[in-house]
């Protein structure tokens, strides 16, 4: 076949043409064949690492869902995953989102952006747009600002350390056979981490009868955690809170912990966030020193979702799910939800299903149901505690999702 | 006691590596007297060749994990100044040198704009070629120390990486000095910073000095990043963290002093680490550039500057 085929187009097929195309983009227009949802996370600078993994859990959400035969409400419309980058400042994420509502007229909803100090910036311009976001952002502050558009998927800063205290202490108490007293708290000065602390300090401490002895604020990310470590040792408290954004800030710590002779349980390290169990933190610190350290978590890949796990495994060779993953994966699932309520592809619509909505318990955020409150946030959300156990950290409690017994470092 | 004998050995071993990521910028200033902005970048680049030559290219395999991260580091140094020396070839020597008589404002607009549009290309030419997941030259020596002690109930602790990291560094200092003092191409360097026209005159080729200094610049540091990264994992924009800490040194050091530059890193690692004593923690950083505008107030031109204009 090396002949040419000349191709004749009079002046009326033309027309016809045309005219078929306006029709047929009319009919489009009623019926949206996609429906754009956003999702703004760094996937540049410091924190470009978890930004990529929150964009592989929506991704595989927004596949799954389209899979499954998209917004039936809305004619099988697909979603469609707009990804914007919210770099790694302040400022540069509110410009994103500046950008976003500028430019992506017609997203529905978004999802974002990772660090609270970014959510809270983002937001700031998305409830002026109407645009709903989801977010997996732990600070109090920004569900406590009276805003409308903007829903707190995890538990709240300050209700995370409230329920995971007592367990802490229970645990090191069946343990060790002792009440831990006294406690140091090391923070970077990032939203969720400040929100965190200032809760234990202003009553959660007191509450669980634990003395604060070391009070540590520092700004990420640390050159060496020499001064901060110091200052543990000279201390010698029972427990170590430690609440880092950065991962090379935990790999710093627990390095600088063992060189001083205090890691590997000779004083028990709790971490608060996600950071010290991140898969990056295999790549920089051996297993040995991560093996028995708790981390308290708004969510995780837990039991039920080993099918998930699985899949993000093969597909983009994550050793295990993240919160990053699984909370950003179950947000796609949640504004699908609201658009079948809403029945329209409209953020206002969306945004006023999302407040209204009931579906139920939550699959993929742990316990509480899909349901959010006046403030926003999700009606009973509950956390996890995670435990490096053998070089992968895993869901030891709550009970009902729990996929290993929690045990405590001893020394 | 114990808490500022700590602090004072944790800032000598930083202020050691830190100097010499100073001395790189500095001596490419002090020599073509180009800022360049994309120094944090080629300190980066640095960190991730001794990563791969560590990992993927044998080094790990031949040398172990304590002798060969300072091996594979130690290689990376003449791969990036072989970069280097390509990358003023290609771009640098266009803005600089002798070319800069027939641009404006000496050339340092279309300086600033070239360095920093190399520092993004850098950046995220890395953020493709690398990933974003953080690296780090992984060996024991970053989390075990020798102790010093107990003596009077104290002991301090050196981080045996952090230490090797220090003596390799001042070894690097003493060698580069020896090459600037010492040699022919030293002697050409400085004449080219002294005075380029006298030694253009003298029949020194200014541009084959300035592309030394450049490549030797971009060496030091990847060696000094290489450094760095036995005990801080990194990833393609680490560069920007510690582009202002080689700003600040060289500055402080005196504009175009290599010794000055090495004593200015120096300062900045012990006043991060010390300032934790009086300060919050919080602090750190500010506390260096509060020292710094003190420094720079009382003697503007810096530790070893000189006030002399240059002819």
């Amino acid at each position: 076949m090396t002949g040419k085929t000349k191709i004749t187009i009079s002046r009326r097929a033309l027309l016809a043409g045309a005219s078929g195309t306006l029709i047929a983009s009319h009919a489009w227009a009623q019926q949206p064949a996609e429906v754009k949802v956003g999702l703004l996370v760094p996937i540049s600078g410091l924190y470009a690492r978890p930004g990529t993994v929150m964009r592989e859990g929506a991704e595989m959400a927004v596949d799954h869902i389209n899979a499954q035969g998209g917004i039936k409400s809305l004619g099988g419309a697909k979603l469609k995953l707009v990804v914007l980058d919210s770099g790694d400042t302040t400022e540069k994420a509110k410009n994103a989102a500046q950008r976003m509502v500028a430019q992506e007229t017609d997203l529905v909803a978004a999802s974002g952006a990772y660090l609270s100090s970014f959510t809270l910036a983002v937001t700031e311009v998305t409830e002026r747009a109407s645009l709903p976001v989801l977010t997996l952002s732990y600070s109090d502050l920004i569900t406590d600002r009276g805003f409308k558009y903007v829903f707190q998927t995890a538990a709240t800063a300050g209700s995370q350390a409230r329920q995971a205290l007592p367990q802490i202490i229970k645990l090191a108490e069946t343990a060790s056979g002792k009440r831990p007293k006294t406690v140091a708290i090391l923070t970077d000065n990032t939203g969720a981490s400040i929100a965190s602390a200032k809760a234990m300090r202003e009553g959660l401490l007191a509450e669980n009868q634990l003395q604060l002895i070391v009070d540590e604020t520092f700004t990420p990310p640390l050159a060496d955690a020499t001064s901060l470590v110091q200052k543990v040792r000279a201390a010698k408290p029972d427990l170590l809170f430690f609440l880092p954004t950065v991962i090379s800030d935990a790999k710093l710590l627990l390095e600088k912990m063992n060189e001083f002779g205090l890691g590997q349980g000779k004083v028990p390290t709790i971490s608060f966030g996600i950071a010290i169990a991140e898969p990056d933190m295999l790549q920089t610190v051996s297993p040995e020193l991560l093996q028995g350290v708790l981390t308290c978590v708004a969510s995780w890949g837990a039991k039920g979702h080993e099918a998930l796990i699985a899949e993000l495994k093969t597909r983009y060779k994550e050793p295990w799910m993240t919160q990053n993953a699984i909370s950003t994966y179950g947000d796609m699932w949640v504004i699908k939800d609201a658009l079948e309520k809403a029945g329209k592809a409209d953020r206002v619509a969306v945004g006023e299903a999302l407040r209204t909505m009931d579906a139920g318990p939550s699959k993929y955020y742990p316990l509480g149901e899909i349901k959010f409150d006046e403030k926003g946030r999700r009606v009973g959300a509950g956390m996890t505690i995670v435990q490096w156990q053998a070089g992968v950290p895993v869901t030891v409690f709550p009970p009902e999702l729990a996929l290993a017994q929690p045990f405590w470092p001893k020394n | 006691m114990e808490g500022f004998l700590q602090a004072l050995a944790a800032g000598l071993l930083i202020g050691a590596v830190y100097g010499l990521m100073c001395v790189g910028l500095g001596l490419i200033f002090g020599v073509m007297r180009v800022i360049n902005f994309a120094h944090g970048d080629f300190m980066m680049l640095g960190m991730y060749t001794a990563f791969y030559l560590f990992t993927a290219a044998g080094v790990q395999a031949l040398f172990g994990n304590t002798v060969g991260p300072f091996v594979a580091i130690l290689l990376a140094g003449p791969v990036l100044a072989v970069f280097g020396y390509f990358v003023h070839r290609a771009l640098i020597s266009h803005v600089s040198g002798t070319r800069t008589a027939s641009l404006e404002g000496e050339g340092h607009y279309a300086q600033l704009i070239l360095t920093l549009g190399i520092a993004l290309i850098l950046q995220n030419g890395g953020l493709i070629v690398f990933g974003s997941v953080l690296a780090s030259i992984r060996t024991p020596l970053s989390s075990s120390a020798w102790e010093l002690g107990p003596f009077l109930d104290m002991s301090i602790f050196l981080n045996k990486a952090r230490s090797i990291d220090a003596i390799v560094s001042l070894a690097m200092m003493i060698l580069l000095s020896l090459l600037i003092t010492r040699t022919r191409i030293g002697k050409s360097l400085r004449a080219a910073a002294d005075n380029p026209t006298a030694a253009t005159y003298m029949g020194i080729d200014v541009d084959r000095a300035h592309r030394t200094a450049f490549a030797l610049g971009c060496g030091i540091t990847a060696i000094a990043g290489g450094l760095l990264a036995t005990n801080y994992p990194f990833h393609p924009f680490v560069g920007l963290e510690y582009v202002i800490v080689m700003y600040a040194g060289v500055v402080l050091g005196g504009m175009g002093s290599i010794i000055g530059a090495f004593w200015g890193g120096m300062t900045i690692g012990l006043v991060q680490q010390m300032s934790t004593l009086i300060l919050p923690t919080q602090l750190q950083n500010a506390a260096i550039f509060a020292v710094f505008l003190l420094i720079i107030f009382f003697r503007p031109q810096g530790f070893f500057g000189r006030m002399v204009e240059r002819t």
